[in-house]
């Protein structure tokens, strides 16, 4: 037995024990002793993905009696690096979840849920051949709709949120469904050995990439088809939200770089030219809903469009690089792709926990009635503040060396001779930098808005740090943050490997050397020199300053006045208010302005309501009149079920006379 | 036995089950129409009692016996309690009134006879040319199941419908073995029933056994 099959074994056994631990055990220690196993589980997974990523070999057959090729778990590198992600993302969430579910979220249902949604997340990469592939994705697709359905009993909305997301995911899986069947009948057979034999220039090729690309780009979140994803995510418990955000929809991300890279390697340039318009499609549409989403979870959703778009884009980038010829800027390109999925796993994680603490501290989601935070819950407060710092791409966190990674490639990729290359490439560094630059206001945003200032409402004013379970979880996740930021070397090694690109250079204190465009990176030492250039002017400023006579200033920001009230300061809602009037016709917010004037005179106003509401311009204008059309259809429908049992037994009748009749003719 | 009695005992058979549900669907009295079923059941007893001395087959006519005691005597006596328990009467409002219903009758039996003509032009005789009461005693059980709205109504057009697929199987086959038939009846048996027990429970519940009301129980 080699080691993977080992871990693959020990994964099916911990997913069992969790599952029969979440059954059996009185509600008192259900938590602690499934959480356990759910978390060995994680870390089981992580080991096996390490070890596949290292170039272990080994696989796993599942005896079936059918007419396919045998169903077969054996990950590869690449797989391996998925599984590593999916089980360190599973195993702080799930260590996370220990303290932090409550009532329905802790029933038994929940965390057997939880172990299967799990093994199916480290399972789908692991893989060797359709048929398991799909099983694994139904797998995970099923359980991950149970955990998200955990709290329909109290909320409305978690309904219709399940109810959207198990219609796309299935869309999703239709469609992969078929782009497999296709390529196994181009192929000759359902493993992945007999499907990359189809010749990346055929028709079948391309109709199949097609397909597969729609149906991961579904589970991905892309738009146009990222409908479920605000929802979703919110409405799941925050521990869910973080492993559906962190490593489920990376999933998607996985099958486009296994269709495009491993199964059908040289596609045609236009591939590679379609997922980066989705991508950076996506990548603006979801940082500017982010930018003005007051809901703290709802804007995380949107801020994961956002990142699975940037993926897309660099995969895309990468393909389109590689068709024209440009092999250096292609790989780093690619490259970016998985260093992005890594990093965006690390800091989504720590958001999705932090804005777990959050919601259970106050009680509260909405970003216009939070505040005050930092002092009240430290830990979380910085851990989430690291994880902010690493979705707006800052330096020394992991979302900053991945960015740099894409534009490095970008950049240099524009030198190609072909035109095409030459238009797109500086339109999609364009593209980068306004997400770029959108994301830190969309962080500093939520970070300024629910941890700084004062509390806006009695939760937030109540707010207590939460329990020491959680923020070790919180602690280690925003630490994967920094570290992944400041050593990104084996990280880029790791993934080179994963991707089958030509050996990096170690360079540094590990540091990054992208050697074919000509750039490097090395973090510590960058850091090293800003922090001597920075202490010594530190060090004279305050000096400096202790000569002057200190004033004593209530309110610094009060600007005179003293009669603050928490409801002077600045909200979400008035913070995006400048960018929701640039992008007016991108978003179309709705606004509502009710002034009620005093009884006395007309000049006096007594009280200003303001209401805004953002909705979702693709959602509506793109599945409202279908989803309209179907309504019509159920309602006519419905017309033929009345209830009556004659009605059903004429139905019956009629079908018996006709068949008579046309037998009779 | 000669021949020409086998065939003159095969008519009255099928003359008698005819008959016995065009009274079925004519009758609106619940008491009439289970003692018509009985003789229905008689009737079809005979039919399988016959084919069997015809031919010799003492199993066949082990099955008579059977199709005698089962839906001869034992169906409509539990037919005839659970409506003397209920109370039930007449069949108040069917959903087509006797003369609309006797003429869908006459329909149905053209279709039947136009239907069975493979058969008659397949093996010409007396059994085939019986076939057709069969099938109209088919359609005859769904058409009382469409449109009489009465619980007890229901399991009269169920018992039809199912004489009528014993019918022709005897007709056309030369019977079924015993082991198959005795399921059926079994099958049968259940049925009836069960569905005795519901229209019990139907009447305790809504204080009639107008299955209309069941409509109030759709989502």
């Amino acid at each position: 037995m080699t080691p993977i099959q080992a871990g693959l074994l020990t994964q099916l056994a911990l997913a069992a024990l969790a599952v029969v631990a979440a059954v059996l055990t009185p509600p008192r220690l259900r938590a602690r002793v499934a959480g356990a196993a759910v978390v060995g589980l994680g870390v089981a997974g992580a080991v096996t993905g390490a070890w596949a990523l290292g170039g272990g070999q080994g696989a796993l057959r599942i005896p079936v009696s059918l007419p396919f090729d045998p169903v077969v778990l054996s990950p590869d590198r690449l797989g391996g690096l998925f599984m590593l992600v999916a089980g360190l993302v599973g195993a702080v969430s799930a260590s996370y979840g220990i303290s932090y579910v409550r009532g329905p979220a802790a029933s038994r249902t929940s965390w057997s849920a939880m172990a299967v949604f799990l093994l199916a997340l480290q399972l789908v990469p692991a893989a060797a051949d359709a048929v398991s592939f799909l099983l694994c994705w139904e797998l995970m697709a099923v359980s991950s709709t149970v955990l998200l359905l955990a709290e329909h009993a109290h909320r409305a909305a978690v309904r219709s949120a399940a109810l959207w997301y198990a219609v796309m995911t299935h869309l999703s899986f239709v469609l992969l469904l078929v782009g497999f069947a296709v390529l196994a009948d181009a192929g000759g057979g359902t493993g992945f050995a007999a499907l990359s034999t189809v010749p990346a220039g055929s028709a079948a090729a391309s109709l199949a990439f097609a397909l597969l690309v729609l149906g991961f780009a579904s589970k991905a979140g892309i738009v146009p088809l990222h409908v479920w994803l605000p929802r979703a995510h919110p409405e799941a418990p925050s521990h869910v939200s973080a492993v559906m955000s962190a490593a489920m929809v990376k999933m998607g991300v996985y099958g486009a770089v296994l269709v495009t890279i491993r199964l059908l390697p040289g596609g045609p340039a236009w591939w590679g030219l379609l997922l980066l318009a989705f991508g950076a499609v996506s990548a603006v549409y979801g940082i500017l809903q982010a930018s003005v989403a007051t809901d703290l979870k709802r804007m995380l959703a949107y801020s994961t469009s956002e990142n699975v778009g940037l993926m897309f884009l660099a995969l895309g980038t990468g393909l389109l690089l590689r068709a024209q010829g440009s092999a250096g800027p292609a790989d780093a390109a690619i490259a970016a792709c998985l260093l992005l999925v890594v990093s965006h796993a690390a800091f989504k994680t720590t958001l999705f926990l932090g804005a777990g603490s959050v919601l259970h501290a106050t009680g509260e989601r909405d970003l216009d009635r939070l505040g005050g935070l930092g002092a009240r819950m430290p830990t979380t407060s910085v851990a989430f503040g690291i994880g902010a710092l690493g979705a707006a791409a800052l330096p020394v966190t992991s979302g900053f060396v991945a960015e740099w990674a894409l534009l490095q490639s970008l950049i240099h990729g524009a030198n190609a001779q072909d035109r095409l290359v030459a238009v797109v490439m500086p339109v999609s560094v364009a593209v980068v930098a306004l997400t770029a630059g959108l994301a830190l206001l969309a962080f500093v945003k939520a970070y300024g808005i629910a941890f700084l200032a004062r509390p806006r409402s009695e939760g937030a004013a109540a707010a207590h740090e939460s329990a020491p379970g959680m923020r070790v979880a919180l602690v280690l996740a925003a630490a994967s943050v920094v570290v992944l930021g400041l050593a990104p070397g084996p990280t880029y090694t790791a993934v080179a490997a994963a991707a089958g690109l030509p050996g990096p250079q170690p360079v540094g204190w590990w540091g990054i050397d992208l050697s074919a465009v000509g750039a490097l990176l090395d973090p510590v030492a960058l850091t090293v020199l800003a922090v001597l250039l920075v202490v010594p002017v530190l060090v004279v400023s305050v000096r400096l300053a202790r000569r002057q006579p200190r004033r004593e200033v209530d309110l610094p920001w009060g600007c005179g006045g003293v009669r603050l009230s928490p409801r002077m300061q600045y909200t979400a809602t008035s913070y995006a208010e400048p960018l929701a009037r640039v992008f007016d016709d991108a978003l179309r917010p709705e606004r509502d302005v009710l002034v009620t004037h005093s009884a006395e005179s007309r000049y006096l106003v007594e009280r200003v309501q303001f209401q805004q509401h953002v909705g979702d311009i693709v959602e509506e204008t793109a599945y409202r009149p279908g989803i309209r059309f179907v309504d019509r259809l159920g309602l006519l429908a419905r017309r033929l079920q009345n209830g009556s049992i004659h009605r059903y037994l004429g139905y019956s009748f009629v079908a018996l006379l006709a068949v008579l009749v046309v037998v009779s003719l | 036995m000669s021949t020409s009695w086998f065939d003159q005992a095969i008519g009255l058979a099928a003359g008698v089950l005819l008959l016995t549900s065009v009274l079925l669907v004519w009758k609106r009295s619940l008491a009439a129409a289970v003692r018509s079923l009985a003789v229905q059941g008689v009737a079809l007893a005979a039919l399988v009692a016959v084919i069997g001395i015809y031919e010799g087959d003492p199993q066949l006519v082990a099955i008579a016996l059977l199709v005698l005691a089962l839906k001869g005597f034992l169906l409509p006596w539990v037919l005839d309690r659970s409506r003397v328990r209920i109370a039930a009467v007449r069949e108040e409002t069917p959903l087509l009134n006797t003369t609309a219903s006797l003429l869908a009758l006459s329909l149905l039996t053209m279709l039947a006879y136009l239907v069975s003509r493979p058969f008659l032009t397949l093996a010409p005789g007396p059994t085939s040319a019986a076939v057709p009461v069969g099938i109209s005693l088919v359609l005859y059980g769904f058409l009382i199941l469409t449109t009489r709205r009465h619980a007890i109504s229901q399991l009269v057009g169920f018992l039809v419908l199912d004489n009528g697929i014993a019918t022709v199987a005897f007709l056309t086959s030369g019977g079924v073995p015993l082991v198959v038939e005795l399921g059926a009846s079994l099958d049968v048996l259940l049925v009836v029933l069960i569905l005795r027990v519901l229209t019990s429970r139907i009447t305790a519940e809504f204080g009639a056994a107008d299955l209309d009301d069941l409509m109030e129980l759709r989502d």
